[in-house]
């Protein structure tokens, strides 16, 4: 694991990722970090878009997968997700019917002053004193290495070209 | 006032229901519906419980990070568990119904409706699980000194999030309430998460994962320890998961693996001898419950469990703190996860005084025993004199039943 750091390996495997971006600042990552953080706690199924849609579209969500039964269990191999278009927050805002926690969160202005100071908002686990550990997004153990585009952490040369090849940039896990 | 109390747990994963006087509740299901591939109507409720193939069953769940949001699912769940599974009428039965600490007023306004409007019960209380536990605890364990001033610390990891809740006089101490923002259906995911990248795509069977979770997940009592052995090829840490084939089984089962796998252990999905898929999991199996302990592994700016109970302190006037300390009772589901009792020890005395006693209990049921203590207080005077009735709902509306919950 000694030689070049694996971020000099800006390798021809990614002609796709390296002609979108360069480089990934602070902030997207901080995004791509809490969308992450978002899809951990979805109710449905990665075939399927949140649990908040009306009775309507949740039917038309069963007839395509009646068209599946007969091609048997559908476990692929390898980290390839279907391709889901999710249903941002917004569109789910404006639509009828039940509102998503988050949206009753805004909606409810928590910010502004509740009565005896305590909410919510002010009753969520302060960050903690210790810095955050560093784990190889690929394997799971320790890392040494972060890779410069996508800021994620890998421990080893094997690891990184596994992460190259498949995750980096994409956000998607 | 009736003298029937319905005792409702209502929470983000499974609805624990009773009537009082039964201590243990008369059923425990899914507090969602679900459907199975192919099938149009979906199973609401206690119907899951007699569906056999997890691994095709999608779930939607009325409750969204641990708050009641979508109450027309949660009242076909609650209709059948009332009317068939208790077989009540709301009308001529008060209700005592668990909700989280810091309800949103919409939600509260969301469950007032449910509750009195279209159930119609005669009155209703509700109160935070955490409380009730410590009831239920304070029962099992009289011994304990913190117990006979009804004072104790709850953890409870439950399927939304996970509260620290410091009680004295069977009451919460509001300004001590820490809420870490990891459950027991965040860990799932993050599992499904996981194993989706480094076996098998499990993206579409959330269901069976947590199935698969329980049976696999322990929390390390010693990461590095633990990380270390893990990196053997022959890891004793290894396990593999036989994924039901939905023909002749319809659930899996854990095993240890029988081989060390030629090559790399994170190729092989296929077993050789059969058909049988399996799903290999080695640091997995500790390094998701440890994001409780640790939630910044996950990119999330929060403390982990130890941590977080000393923010729950430093909320609470210091002369509680060593009662507080010594009876911290943990409940959940999450809670159950083998190891996570000696690990929270390890974790916390560091963290406090020497000269406090720091002592942990898991009660025999950490996910029935707030329903437990729910019976407990139905039982008593005390829910009549705090109940509102829906006389009071119809005169003075939600806010009302807000301001009688919060000083619980
Ligand atoms: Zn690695
Ligand atoms: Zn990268």
């Amino acid at each position: 694991m000694s030689g070049a750091r694996p971020s000099k390996r800006r390798s021809t495997r990614d002609k796709k990722t390296s002609q979108r971006v360069g480089l990934v600042d602070k902030a997207e990552r901080q995004q791509a970090a809490s969308a992450r953080l978002d899809r951990l706690e979805d109710d449905q199924d990665a075939g399927e878009a949140l649990g908040h849609l009306s009775d309507d579209e949740f039917r038309l969500d069963d007839s395509d997968e009646g068209a599946q039964i007969g091609e048997g269990r559908k476990r692929k191999k390898g980290g390839k997700r279907p391709g889901v278009k999710r249903k941002t927050r917004g569109q789910l805002a404006e639509h009828r019917g039940p509102k998503a926690f988050s949206t009753l969160l805004d909606e409810a202005e928590l910010e502004d002053a509740p009565e005896d100071g305590l909410s919510y908002l002010t009753a969520a686990a302060a960050s903690s004193v210790y810095p955050a550990r560093k784990w190889c997004s690929v394997c799971g153990f320790a890392a040494t290495y972060k890779c410069v585009r996508c800021g994620s952490q890998c421990c080893s040369r094997k690891c990184f070209g596994t992460h190259t090849e498949t995750r980096c940039l994409k956000f998607t896990m | 006032m009736s003298d029937r109390v319905v005792v409702l747990d209502n929470g983000g994963s499974t609805c624990k229901v009773g009537v009082n006087l039964k201590h243990q509740p008369h059923s425990v299901f899914p507090n969602g519906t679900g459907k199975i591939k192919g099938e149009r109507q979906p199973l609401v409720g206690d119907q899951l419980l007699a569906c056999g193939d997890l691994s095709t069953v999608s779930i939607r769940r009325p409750i969204d990070r641990g708050y009641l949001v979508n109450s027309e699912l949660e009242r076909e769940i609650w209709a059948r568990a009332f009317r068939s599974v208790l077989k009540v009428d709301p009308n001529s039965s008060s209700l005592l119904l668990t909700e989280a600490p810091f309800a949103l007023p919409a939600v509260e306004e969301l469950t007032a409706q449910l509750v009195f409007e279209d159930f119609g019960f005669h009155s209703c209380l509700r109160v935070p699980a955490a409380t009730l536990a410590q009831k239920a605890h304070c029962q099992d364990q009289p011994g304990i000194a913190a117990n006979r001033a009804a004072c104790g610390l709850v953890v409870d990891a439950g399927f939304s999030f996970t509260h620290v809740v410091p009680v004295f006089d069977a009451h919460a101490i509001s300004s001590g309430i820490k809420r870490i923002n990891i459950g027991g259906k965040l860990l799932t995911n993050y599992l499904k998460e996981l194993v989706s990248y480094r076996s098998i795509n499990m993206m579409e069977e959330t269901y069976l994962m947590e199935h698969i979770k329980e049976q696999a997940c322990f929390v390390s009592t010693d990461l590095r320890a633990d990380l270390h052995i893990s990196r053997a090829r022959q890891s004793p840490n290894r396990r593999e998961y036989v994924l039901p084939d939905g023909v002749n089984s319809t659930t899996g089962f854990l095993r240890i693996p029988a081989d060390p796998l030629p090559g790399s252990s994170r190729q092989p999905t296929v077993h050789e001898k059969s058909s049988e898929q399996v799903l290999m999991m080695n640091n997995e199996r500790f390094l998701v419950p440890e994001v409780l302990f640790s939630p910044g592994d996950l990119g999330l700016q929060q403390a982990g469990l130890a941590e977080a109970i000393v923010q729950a302190l430093e909320g609470v006037h210091e002369s509680l703190h060593p009662l507080l300390l010594s009876n911290i009772l943990l409940t959940g589901g999450s809670a159950a996860c083998p190891g996570f009792a000696q690990r929270l020890l390890a974790d916390l005395r560091p963290l406090v005084s020497d000269e406090y006693e720091v002592g942990v209990y898991m009660p025999d049921d950490p996910i029935t025993c707030a329903h437990r203590g729910g019976a407990l207080l139905a039982a008593s005077p005390a829910f009549g004199q705090a109940a509102m009735t829906r006389q009071a709902y119809e005169e003075e509306g939600a806010a009302r039943m807000q301001t009688i919950a919060n000083d619980d």
